[in-house]
């Protein structure tokens, strides 16, 4: 039988590197779990990484309490730390990838960083999402919009404005 | 990029049965595989392409008595995968271009991938899709001039809730037929016979999307 557990805390330790959390389990008592990173160093890939923790059996009871988002920066700020990124600036990158900002463009980011942004924007499209099972879902939504379209987009009127637009 | 199993969609068929390839056009996260995931809901297969980057989505559709097979083309809006381009908008009779409501950016690179869309095919129905408007729908009451002014059929949609998907993916096809049973535009020739010469050589170079090159290229298609 799965025991069922109550995640409280997630951090790093930097070495050697392994994620620790901290839990409480069916009656409640907390614990404390130290997962050690065994063949994690400076050039390891991050996506890699957190696949093979999320895969491994012993560590899957606690990992899959933890969001996957989570995860990803706590092996992010390992990866940066080995790197040589001191701590205030491991944690500063962290926080930038949890936003979306409107003017950055996405084209050129890598793999990891990419799926993190769209993991935050998922928590938007989750919740307006008319699912198939929802009582008032609707295949073919039709709302015309046309009329209200008074006011042209500030986009439009940029000083940078490009020729083409 | 291409091989033989990529499906031909030149030969118009036989009357009552036809095939359409619609590419769908934008920035990284705008999200077009959400928009197509929603039009077909769980009515597909997707097929991944040679590379993760493409998706090939086959839907059957009735139009009139018509029957279609439309193909939609789905691409990662990443930068790097920019040198299989000429592959993807082979042969395609419409496309969707879409943008992210929320993020000013992807409205802002509309002309540089209408632009690319443009070199390789001139003439293609193009419909402009601005996507996400569940996170805010007062930018419903926004008008935006890209679209206005290249003449392309609007569509304030959201993948999410599936406000006007259905009917933006509805025109698309329509406008890919017609422009199928009409298609003996001159340009268009040239565009195919280009299109085939740059396939045949694996050396197909990203700088060539280079606008200035662009626009030689067009000039050079035009007078051979
Ligand atoms: N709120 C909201 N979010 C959306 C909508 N459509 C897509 N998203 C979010 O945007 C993210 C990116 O969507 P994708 O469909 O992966 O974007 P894409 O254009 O296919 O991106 P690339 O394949 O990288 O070029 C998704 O993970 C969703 O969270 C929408 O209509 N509303
Ligand atoms: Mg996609």
């Amino acid at each position: 039988m799965s025991e069922s557990i109550i995640l409280k805390k997630c951090g790093v330790r930097f070495t050697p590197p392994a994620l620790i959390v901290t839990y409480t389990n069916d009656v409640g008592k907390l614990h404390r779990r130290t997962m050690p990173l065994r063949n994690f160093n400076k050039n390891s890939g991050v996506s890699r990484i957190v696949q093979e923790m999320k895969e491994n059996k012993r560590h899957e009871k606690y990992l899959r309490h933890m969001s996957p988002l989570q995860l990803e920066k706590l092996i992010m700020i390992l990866h940066d730390r080995l790197n040589g990124i001191s701590l205030d600036e491991c944690v500063m990158r962290n926080k930038g990838l949890d936003t979306v900002d409107p003017e950055e463009d996405l084209n050129k980011l890598d793999d990891v960083t990419l799926k993190r942004k769209k993991e935050i924007m998922d928590a938007t499209f989750e919740k307006n999402r008319k699912k198939r099972e929802d009582p008032d879902f609707k295949y073919d939504v039709e709302v015309d919009f046309e009329q209200g379209a008074i006011e042209s987009c500030e986009w439009d009127s940029d000083k940078e404005s490009d020729e083409e637009f | 990029m291409e091989d033989a199993s990529l499906p031909s969609y030149d030969p118009k068929g036989d009357a009552n049965e036809t095939k359409i390839k619609i590419i769908c056009l934008g920035d990284s996260a705008v999200g077009k595989s959400k928009l197509v995931e929603r039009f077909l809901m769980d009515g597909y297969q997707p097929q991944q392409l040679s590379t993760y980057a493409l998706t090939l989505f086959k839907h059957k559709t009735q139009v009139g008595d018509q029957e279609v097979h439309v193909d939609f083309w789905d691409t990662a809006g990443q930068e790097r995968f920019k040198s299989m381009h000429p592959s993807y908008y082979h042969q395609a009779h419409a496309c969707i271009l879409v943008f992210d409501v929320t993020r000013k950016v992807t409205y802002k690179n509309l002309p540089s991938w209408f632009t690319e869309l443009r070199h390789y095919r001139p003439e293609i129905p193009c419909l402009c899709a601005a996507n996400k408007i569940d996170v805010d729908y007062s930018i419903t009451k926004k008008s935006f001039n890209f679209a206005k002014k290249h003449k392309m059929p609007f569509y304030f949609v959201s993948a999410s809730d599936g406000t006007n998907v259905v009917k933006c993916f509805r025109d698309a096809i329509k406008a890919a037929l017609a422009y199928k049973s009409n298609s003996t535009d001159f340009m268009d020739e040239i565009m195919k016979e280009l299109d085939n010469m740059t396939l045949d050589g694996d050396s197909i170079s990203s700088s060539g999307f280079d606008a200035t090159e662009q626009e030689e290229d067009k000039e050079s298609a035009a007078k051979s």
